[in-house]
């Protein structure tokens, strides 16, 4: 990463993002991190107090390899209960557009639409919590330059909710989280008898 | 408490409240409202006799609710006078007490609240702070989790004369907690409720943690906190002295605290930041260090008293570094946390320095003041007229001005400290201020720009900050442009848009119009006024089409030298932009509107007389010039 210059510095980038305005009032009082039910439930090294301090010291190196980037599903519990007003899911997402404008790749794994079958109905796009899927006018290989849904990878936070109410099957997770995965994960359960 | 009651030349007025203050320093009028306590001062002898037989039981607010008393009752057992009194709220009029009182014959039924006038000469507010109610946060749980207590009611535990007799025991069920948890801003530092620092709390915390730890070693004691804050002199070893006997120290705010319904005992969830690892811990007893506030009448007493506020509610000082302990009226002191949260030795401090500062208007016959203050034409007021008026009185930052619909103003020259405000304000120029009078800055105007006006930067100063900012970048040999004129004023108030007129219509190049930063006013709003007038100047000579630069406002402090002259400068620099031949088509095309704004100046007392000495300094000054 490149030396950062006041201008251009990861702090002053995410002040000047709608939601990052409060960087610098962060205590380090960990409220966040104690609200967290991320931190709690599945990544017990998620911590958004550790990302704004790295942000804070224009730490792109540490910010944009932080679990925490990638992980927020910006579901505002930690917000209301800031002392300092900072709205950190916020102060995330900036970090996280820094990221991917530096060209980091999400590790998360989102949503892929299959272009071929898509049909544009926009049913994704109103379920997405994220706002994350658009309607586009793309080329595809064999239909042409038709409207199909697209994904933006800075946005999307892989819930599955899409895949979930796709009605063409068209979009879908990846690895794990595919149909077919998720399918055979099930019929294991039952065959063991888990959920008799 | 009871030294002060038993000397002769201090009398002890409690349940009495101020009602009116009038007057000014030296002669303050002072209503009290003395209320009935139903028991007579001059015969009551402190024997508890009524309180014993009262059959009432209310909670008693001193024990934080946490015990009971009578309604004959003293507010504490301390309490100076020792006199009862009987709540009325709460007495069912069986007047048990009046027997059990007998041949003393104190207690008076008939009794009714009584208004006395007093002449004073200087008061003293201590009325001391309030706290913030922590059941608001309601992911404290205090008021749902019977365990979870504040840190008043712990002080009331704690006190051997308390309610439990200095038993250290948990409201759920009667038993010592093993295991005790203090929660550190609770409520303070926080941008939803306060965001100030309350500045006694971190001591209090270790001082209640240290006094538990003492009486039960065995306690495990652990103080969530954001920061310790252990400024003055021994708070740091006491703070060391807490950590050596085992008291833990966590660092990290908790975000929660949940109950186990069968044995209430309390989880406080937090983020043990050193560590970077939330921390869910069982504690028996979880006790919450709530923020200081204002008491609930602060506001009320503000009025009465004529005192201004602080952001945040406390009584605001005269000046925040140099006049802590003076009210912005003259003869009204502070003393302790009605000013701001302070601790005890910082209370008692201030009190002494509140007395010593009241002991020197006691002491003196006569009170010297600034000889700056304002005084009123009365015929020109709009309000003598019958029209609706009052700024004036709006602008005093003071109250020295008595302003009453119908009738010209009188200004209290006591209570004035000759900002200006007023002055400036005055549509009518009804008001002058002594030794800076319209006349005199009119014809220094005159005088600077006697000679080749549209060269000149004109710098309005005022006299605490950007005078002495002048005065450092002088003093510094800071360059800057040669072509600057300045005039001092009392305060940026007083700078009337008269004077900006008045520069513009003879011609000036640029003015300058600085005074102190707001927050280091030392005319407490006198800024605010000036600020106010500078932005409403500001926008009319942009919708003007006055060149940028022409016309610049900055709040310059004493000791910002570099900055004045950095400003003059970068005004220089535009001047020069501009280039001459703009500047004088600007000039000329602006004078009939400037013209306009002034017409009623030369109807001020001596302001026509002023302006001819200065037509004839000009001419002595032109012929000069020619004759080089």
């Amino acid at each position: 990463m490149s030396a950062p210059t006041p201008n251009n510095s990861l702090s002053q980038r995410v002040k000047a993002t709608p939601g990052g305005e409060h960087l610098l009032m962060c205590y380090s009082c960990g409220t966040c991190v104690s609200k967290c039910m991320i931190q709690e439930k599945i990544n017990p090294n998620y911590n958004p107090r550790r990302l704004i301090r790295e942000a804070v010291f224009d730490d792109t190196g540490l910010a944009f390899a932080d679990d925490t980037t990638w992980q927020c599903t910006a579901c505002d519990l930690c917000y209301p209960a800031c002392p300092q007003k900072i709205h950190i899911s916020g102060v995330i997402n900036a970090v996280k557009q820094a990221a991917l404008d530096a060209g980091v790749k999400n590790p998360a794994q989102i949503a892929q639409v299959d272009a071929q079958t898509c049909i544009a109905c926009g049913l994704c796009v109103e379920v997405c919590p994220y706002e994350a899927i658009n309607i586009k006018v793309l080329r595809v290989p064999n239909r042409g330059i038709i409207p199909v849904a697209d994904v933006d990878a800075g946005k999307c936070m892989a819930c599955g909710l899409c895949s979930a109410t796709c009605k063409s099957t068209s979009i879908r997770q990846t690895n794990e989280f595919t149909d077919q995965a998720l399918m055979d994960n099930l019929w294991g359960y039952l065959a063991k008898g888990d959920l008799a | 408490m009871v030294d002060a009651a038993r000397q002769p030349l201090i009398q002890v007025k409690t349940f009495t409240e101020v009602e009116k203050v009038e007057g000014f320093v030296g002669n303050f009028k002072v209503t009290l409202r003395e209320k009935a306590k139903y028991v007579r001062a001059d015969r009551c002898n402190g024997c508890a006799a009524c309180a014993k037989v009262c059959p009432v039981e209310v909670p008693n607010p001193f024990e934080m609710n946490l015990a009971p008393r009578k309604a004959a009752y003293i507010p504490m057992s301390q309490s100076v006078p020792l006199i009862y009194n009987i709540d009325m709220d709460a007495c069912i009029h069986c007047y048990k007490c009046v027997e059990a009182c007998g041949a003393l014959e104190a207690i008076d039924f008939s009794m009714e609240d009584k208004l006395v006038e007093e002449e004073i000469g200087a008061i003293i507010v201590a009325t001391g702070f309030s706290h913030f109610d922590p059941s608001v946060m309601s992911e404290y749980g205090f008021g749902r989790f019977p365990n979870v207590i504040t840190a008043m009611e712990m002080e009331r535990i704690n006190n051997s004369a308390g309610p439990t007799n200095g038993a250290l025991i948990r409201p759920s069920d009667g038993k010592t907690p093993k295991n005790l948890a203090f929660i550190n801003c609770v409520g303070s530092r926080d941008k939803r409720y306060i965001p100030s620092c309350s500045n006694f709390c971190c001591m209090y915390s270790i001082k209640n943690a240290i006094l538990a730890k003492q009486m039960h070693p065995d306690t495990e004691i652990t103080v969530y906190y954001i920061d310790i804050r252990t400024p003055s002199k021994g708070y740091e070893e006491f703070y060391d002295r807490a950590r050596e006997m085992g008291i833990r120290f966590v660092q990290g705010r908790p975000a929660m605290i949940t109950e186990n319904p069968d044995t209430h005992n309390l989880t406080v969830h937090g983020e043990d930041t050193m560590l970077g690892q939330v921390m869910s811990r069982e504690y028996d007893m979880v006790m919450l260090n709530q923020a200081a506030i204002p008491q609930p009448d602060q506001n009320h007493m503000s009025s009465v008293l004529n005192v201004a506020q602080s952001p945040g509610g406390w009584f605001m000082e005269y000046h925040p570094k140099l006049r802590p302990i003076d009210s912005p009226t003259d003869g009204i002191f502070f003393a302790g946390a009605c000013q701001g949260p302070k601790d005890i030795p910082a209370s008692v401090a201030q009190g002494s320095a509140a007395a010593s500062r009241a002991s020197r208007i006691l002491h003196s016959d006569q009170w010297q003041i600034e000889p700056t203050v304002a005084v009123v034409w009365p015929e020109k007021c709009l309000s003598a007229q019958g029209k609706t008026c009052g700024m004036c009185a709006r602008a005093c930052p003071y109250g020295a001005v008595d302003y009453v619909q119908g009738k010209a103003p009188t200004i209290i020259t006591a209570k004035c400290h000759g900002c200006g405000g007023c002055v400036a304000e005055c549509p009518t120029d009804t008001i002058t201020q002594l030794h800076y009078t319209d006349a005199e800055i009119l014809s220094q105007i005159r005088t600077l720009l006697a000679t080749e006006p549209e060269k000149k930067i004109l710098a309005l100063r005022c006299h605490w900050c950007s005078y002495g900012g002048a005065d450092l970048a002088g003093t510094s040999h800071f360059e800057y442009s040669a072509n600057e004129r300045g005039i001092k004023v009392m305060c940026s108030a007083r700078m009337d848009s008269d004077f900006v007129y008045e520069a513009y219509r003879l011609g000036a190049g640029a003015v300058l119009y600085s005074g102190c930063h707001q927050q280091d006013c030392h005319y407490i709003t006198g800024q605010i006024v000036g600020a106010k007038r500078a932005t409403r100047l500001q926008g009319m000579f942009e919708r003007m089409g006055m060149s940028p630069g022409r016309f610049r406002v900055e709040w310059i402090s004493a000791a910002e030298g570099d900055k004045y002259a950095r400003v003059i400068n970068e005004m220089q620099a535009s001047l020069d932009e501009i280039g001459p031949e703009k500047l004088h088509d600007e000039i000329t095309r602006m004078r009939p509107e400037m013209a306009k704004r002034i017409t009623k100046l030369p109807n001020i007392p001596l302001v026509q007389q002023a302006f001819n000495r200065a037509d004839e300094f000009q001419t002595i000054m032109l012929n000069e010039v020619k004759a080089k």
